[in-house]
């Protein structure tokens, strides 16, 4: 490829990308000519402001038609905009827990948490826009990779260590799995990009094999659970939350698990309903076996919830369960499947950051992890205590918040298209959902806890106020962000590939 | 030319797979458990050079693919390593049985 090539693809739309690559170099440069024992946290603050540019040039490009550069291997419409929009909003507010975090003894002078949550949030953000295997497997590693290190990072830390390996090996035999299944679809069809393989699917040829079609849609399915801990893949989650630092815990719980749903989505959207032919009923075919994985999830998320005592591994558990809930969708393939899940995805964003917030105010003050640190908040923070208590308000999924409007277009789309047993399985388990929530309420109001008046930094406080507002805002004019969605973006411009 | 059918290099990547992915789940070295992930991945390695030669549209995509596994691959390989030197300088063992320690 000579350089003039090179110069002519139309740089200017991987703008966001570059800022967050640019930022990262950055951050790491500084951080090695820094003296040793300067503080490292004004970096959270370069970072930070990365974060924002990339979303300027993001917001920017809302309304842009579908664009492609290199070969079309990376694509820029409005599904993968819609996404990265998130991803970049919930990675500038993780930043801004990280200030607040205090690790062990030598934390403060440690650079490398910063670049790496940034080569994290680039993974996530080629997730969305990649239309070609080779760049989908990149972007996933490197999210992926950073998030491994980023779980280990206290490195004196027992928990912390273990949970870093245990993600290791659940992440790479799940990432095995998913390229062994698209080694087969390479194979059948010898195209890498989404939108060829669609094409060249059809093909008798490729249908003689459909069993090698499907074993390799099941193949990627089960690989891709394990990203987003969709049950009975999900055992690594509670480990791996509980033990990492809690803004990695919170970068994993939300960027990373909608990193997975944006991936899933666009995978086999375009691969199974991008051109009509006889590999359409594979995605139709499977839909019980889905929802079964969905409900699964719900139950078990859910369930499993109930008996836990720390916080760190209750709250992952009731991010397994809302996976669940975000697969609901997936299953039903109705007309909205892209607004529904971007919606409870942005509630889901909001409301579980926020919850992480508070729990790293109450963890790191309290130096436990028991829900118990919960205890009479309610006269040691009551402004804190009443932002929580929306947050679980939402989490459980009850009205003037974003969590219920979220909950209830899902619920309505799975009645919608059919699938009663998974709208009452949801019901249920929302309702056992309840239990647990409402301890945590009952801790912070309702039980006597010793110690002074405690506030929050300043980081910590701007992020719970923002999910706050964000919560009750979406609850209440649940339109606000809807019609931001409609107008701006045109999702069905996914299966139109671009000239 | 090789009259090695495509089937056999299929054949003989599905059983690397299986035999990689039976380490990962039962060894209780965690070295091993890591060489069983790394089995797992050259077994898409050879799928992919196989296709690449003899699939259905056979093209050079499949190669590059695989260097890019193989890359990935390294990089994992890597991270894995050093994250269990830091549990082994910790905990004093690579035994996969004794991290559990996050039991509730």
């Amino acid at each position: 490829m000579t350089l003039d090539k090179l110069l002519s693809f139309d740089w200017g739309m991987m703008a966001p990308e570059f800022s967050i690559v640019i930022t990262a170099i950055l951050l790491s440069l500084i951080d090695l000519f820094m003296p040793n024992k300067v503080s490292r946290k004004p970096l959270a603050l370069l970072g930070l402001a990365g974060i924002i540019v990339a979303i300027v040039f993001a917001v920017l490009q809302v309304g842009d038609p579908v664009g492609s550069i290199l070969f079309d291997t990376y694509r820029f419409d409005s599904f993968a905009l819609a996404f990265k929009l998130l991803f970049l909003v919930a990675t500038a507010m993780i930043f801004l827990l990280a200030l607040d975090f205090e690790g062990e003894s030598k934390w403060a002078y440690r650079g490398e948490f910063y670049y790496l949550l940034m080569t994290a949030l680039l993974g996530a953000m080629m997730m969305a826009s990649s239309a070609d295997l080779i760049t989908l497997f990149v972007g996933l590693e490197l999210l992926s990779i950073s998030s491994y290190i980023l779980a280990g990072i206290r490195k004196r830390n027992f928990h912390s260590n273990e949970a870093a390996f245990k993600y290791v090996v659940n992440g790479g035999i799940a990432t095995a799995i998913t390229l062994f299944g698209m080694s087969y679809i390479y194979g059948l069809t010898g195209q890498t990009n989404l939108y060829a393989i669609s094409e060249m699917l059809v093909d008798p040829r490729v249908q003689e094999n459909s069993f090698l079609v499907i074993m390799a849609f099941v193949m990627m399915f089960v690989g891709l659970s394990f990203k987003i801990s969709a049950a009975p893949f999900h055992m690594w989650a509670p480990d791996v939350y509980q033990g990492s630092p809690t803004p990695v815990t919170t970068f994993l719980s939300v960027v990373s698990k909608m990193a997975g749903f944006t991936l899933i989505l666009r995978l086999f959207f375009v691969i199974f309903l991008g051109t009509q032919g006889w590999h359409n009923q594979i995605l139709l075919d499977a839909q019980p076996f889905i929802a079964f994985v969905a409900g699964a999830t719900m139950v078990i998320g859910n369930v499993v919830a109930l008996r836990q005592r720390n916080i760190k591994r209750m709250f992952a558990y009731s991010s397994i369960a809302h996976a669940g809930y975000v697969l609901v969708p997936f299953v039903s393939l109705s007309l909205i499947v892209f607004k529904t899940t971007w919606f409870y995805l942005l509630a889901y964003l909001l409301m579980n950051i926020g919850a992480f917030a508070v729990i790293q105010f109450v963890t790191s003050r309290e130096k436990s992890e028991d829900f118990t640190a919960f205890s009479g908040l309610n006269k040691r923070a009551p402004l804190t205590a009443f932002m929580m208590a929306i947050f679980i308000i939402s989490l459980a999924g009850l009205p003037f918040t974003a969590g219920f409007i979220g909950k209830f277009g899902i619920f309505m789309s799975s009645l919608g298209t059919g699938h009663y047993i998974l709208a009452s399985v949801m019901i249920a388990t929302t309702v056992v959902s309840y239990v647990y929530y409402f301890n945590v309420m009952v801790q912070i109001y309702f039980r006597k806890g010793a110690g002074n008046r405690i506030r929050p930094t300043a980081g910590l406080a701007v992020v719970m106020v923002i999910c706050t507002i964000g919560t009750l805002l979406f609850g209440i004019y649940p339109s606000l962000a809807l019609d931001f969605f409609q107008s701006g973006f045109d999702i069905n411009d996914l299966f139109t590939p671009s000239e | 030319m090789s009259s090695v059918p495509l089937s056999v290099y299929l054949v003989l990547a599905l059983i690397l797979f299986c035999i990689g992915l039976f380490g990962a789940l039962t060894k209780r070295n965690a070295v091993i458990v890591l060489i069983s992930i790394e089995l797992m991945l050259n077994a898409v390695n050879i799928n992919l050079v196989a296709f690449a030669k003899y699939g259905i549209n056979p093209g050079i995509t499949g190669q590059i693919f695989s260097l890019f596994t193989i890359t990935v691959a390294a990089a994992e390989a890597a991270v894995g390593l050093a994250i269990l030197i830091a549990l082994y300088r910790n905990r004093k063992t690579v035994n996969v049985d004794e991290m559990d320690i996050m039991k509730h």
